[in-house]
């Protein structure tokens, strides 16, 4: 509804908003709606193309890491606080379905929401420690609250198994049918669904008024806040909103994986992921997704490198950063940019 | 009696390494204004080098030197390849982040590409133990107690008397004047990584002489001079050298009282306690490098 009033204020005052850089809610809502089914519908068609599993399990693969990128960037591009402690966002929501499920025999399904709620409120708990900092504070913070995470659960061996990690987690289920030999068509649909809904979610979010004054915040806190806008609200509606996908999708990582274990809160997950919101350039939400597609199956093209294969994605990770500060994105609109002026040229 | 001394040496030891690693951190944070990830991977990279020039014959008297020497100037190749580029960029802090990370994760995954998985040891600076307090200690250890504040006390004569030093805390304070003062900013920035890179070495070393060597060895002193320079606040070099010692004694306070497991969970939590109270750190000045 937010989304249609903006689109009004548009259409009856297009001359004062034609200065404007580019900023969320300025593409058509129905434009970007209608490029968005037709984006996810090709995509929902893909257990058809791959029957195969490890295809599928690629793409699973993707859709999480999706998920967990594109909500990054909802608190990191969006919002602009450098929340480090994202990942472990994702490690509570992993740690919290298998808890849930192992232990209190809570229904998956039950589960999986839970993890998400959890997840809301540990970034809540997170974010009041940085409401007064900035910048490379909030990193080291947000830093530690992972790293603290990580020693608690680490120390609790008795429940989360300390550094064995956990294993024969209930996986989810779908009616009476047979999740194991399906060639994981019901977890790509439920990884896809989740990532269609977390999208859909973010992209409101973003374009509603809410995500314009979260924006507003970024570029120029001290106007923003001597028009009304509250930093502490928003800052904490921000991270509370890019936690719930990312409780969830841990929750169903842990399901579909059915063990965990404290390297999701390691260094080298949080490494790739960040790689991917950055590298599809931040303040996008589609960006972190079509980064998630390369990064991930890139490096699954990569598996015969063996230990060249990190090295391999720095690179790219480094030519693409230093090359193109905008990211895929960027890199994707300065093309059409030139092909666009080269065509008018034509003319 | 052995407590005292136990608690006293682990603090002074863990204070030592923890000082070496934070004050690069702190040099590069305040000279150029981004926070180096790949600091960790440095001080590998000097443990590892040191290791192999003794391993193709060198005496450690010249090789030790030699290895800070090369990983200084692999500090400065860092600084010339992912970072000088991107002065400018309106989000530099967080570039510099993934950028330092990747090129980390680059050397990381070459060192073990090269060297392998095994572990190895660089020989200690000085052989034997001896009894103090009641306690045994290697006389390496007490060889980095006593050489860092040495080393540490040298870096401040050179930042605070020389012209050199004072041309970097110029470019730290006002990059823009330096410039008009005609001050090459760009070697400046070069000296500082490379300054820090030969410290992330020393401490490589020290630490490689004491443990076994892993090319991941890097990640966890990172992340202790992480907290050190929280504690202290990156906006001078003294306050992280101070916050090392006390995080030292922390540290060993904690682990003797409460155990290994929850030490760094406390550390954690008087870190985030810290930084709701003071937000610039314990031993601020206040005239903190932007903030941004």
């Amino acid at each position: 509804m937010t989304a249609a009033r903006l689109e009004d204020e548009e259409a009856i005052s297009p001359a004062s908003l034609a200065g404007v850089p580019r900023a969320p809610g300025r593409v058509s809502w129905r434009r970007e709606a209608a490029a968005m089914a037709v984006g996810f519908a090709l995509l929902a068609l893909a257990p058809f193309v791959f029957a195969d599993s490890y295809s599928r399990h690629v793409l699973i693969m993707v859709f999480i890491y999706a998920i967990v990128a594109s909500n990054w960037d909802l608190s990191l591009g969006y919002g602009g606080v450098f929340n480090f402690g994202h990942i472990a966002l994702f490690g509570i929501g992993v740690y919290a379905y298998s808890l849930l499920t192992k232990l209190a025999a809570m229904d998956p399904w039950i589960a999986m929401a839970a993890s998400g709620v959890i997840a809301v409120v540990a970034a809540v708990v997170v974010t009041i420690p940085i409401l007064r900092l900035k910048g490379i504070y909030i990193v080291l913070v947000t830093f530690g609250f992972a790293q603290l995470v990580m020693q608690v659960i680490l120390s609790q061996s008795d429940y989360t198994g300390g550094t064995q990690g956990l294993v024969r987690i209930p996986g989810l289920y779908v009616f009476d049918h047979n999740m194991v030999r399906d060639a994981k068509f019901a977890y790509f649909y439920i990884a896809f669904g989740l990532l269609v809904l977390s999208t859909i979610f973010l992209r409101l979010f973003v374009r509603s008024r809410t995500g314009i004054s979260v924006v507003a915040l970024r570029d120029n806190e001290e106007y923003a806040v001597s028009r009304g806008i509250s930093l502490v609200r928003q800052r904490l509606i921000t991270l509370a909103a890019s936690a719930f996908f990312t409780g969830v999708a841990g929750a169903f990582y842990a399901a579909y994986q059915r063990n965990a274990s404290v390297e999701v809160f390691g260094m080298s997950l949080a490494t790739i992921v960040l790689s991917m919101v950055l590298l599809g350039g931040t303040g996008t939400i589609y960006g972190a997704i079509v980064a998630s597609f390369v990064l991930t199956i890139f490096s699954e093209a990569m598996a015969d490198f063996g230990a060249w294969r990190p090295i391999i994605t720095a690179l790219l990770i480094l030519a693409v950063m230093l090359a193109y500060p905008g990211g895929i994105v960027g890199m994707l609109r300065s093309g059409w940019t030139g092909f666009a002026g080269l065509s008018k040229r034509a003319k | 009696m052995n407590t005292a001394a136990d608690i006293l040496f682990g603090g002074l030891f863990q204070g030592s390494l923890y000082a070496m690693m934070a004050v690069g951190l702190a040099l590069v944070w305040t000279t150029i204004g981004v926070f180096n990830f790949s600091h960790g991977v440095l001080m590998m990279l000097g443990a590892y080098v040191a290791w192999q020039l003794g391993a193709w014959g060198l005496p450690p008297f010249a090789a030790f030197p030699l290895a800070v020497v090369l990983t200084a100037g692999a500090g400065w190749l860092l600084q010339a390849t992912v970072v000088r580029p991107l002065i400018g960029r309106a989000n530099l802090v967080l570039v510099v982040v993934i950028t330092t990370l990747a090129a980390g994760s680059l050397i990381e995954n070459g060192a073990l590409v090269v060297w392998g998985p095994r572990a190895k040891q660089v020989p200690p600076l000085l052989d034997g133990n001896v009894m103090i307090g009641g306690i045994g200690v290697s006389l390496h250890q007490i060889a980095i107690i006593v050489v860092t504040p040495v080393i540490l006390c040298a870096l401040w004569l050179f930042l605070n008397r020389t012209r050199l030093g004072l041309a970097l805390r110029a470019v730290a304070q006002n990059e823009d004047a330096s410039r008009l003062v005609g001050l090459n900013v760009t070697v400046l920035y070069a000296l500082a990584f490379g300054i820090a890179a030969a410290l992330a070495a020393l401490a490589g070393i020290f630490l490689g002489g004491y443990r076994f060597m892993t090319p991941v060895m890097g990640a966890d002193p990172l992340l202790k001079a992480l907290i050190v320079v929280v504690f202290g606040g990156i906006s001078s070099i003294s306050g992280p050298i101070f916050a090392a010692y006390v995080i030292g004694f922390f540290e060993a306070v904690c682990s003797y009282y409460f155990g290994l497991y929850w030490t760094p969970a406390l550390l954690f939590a008087a870190l985030i306690l810290t930084l709701m109270v003071r937000p610039e750190g314990l031993f601020s000045t206040g005239r903190a490098r932007g903030l941004a």
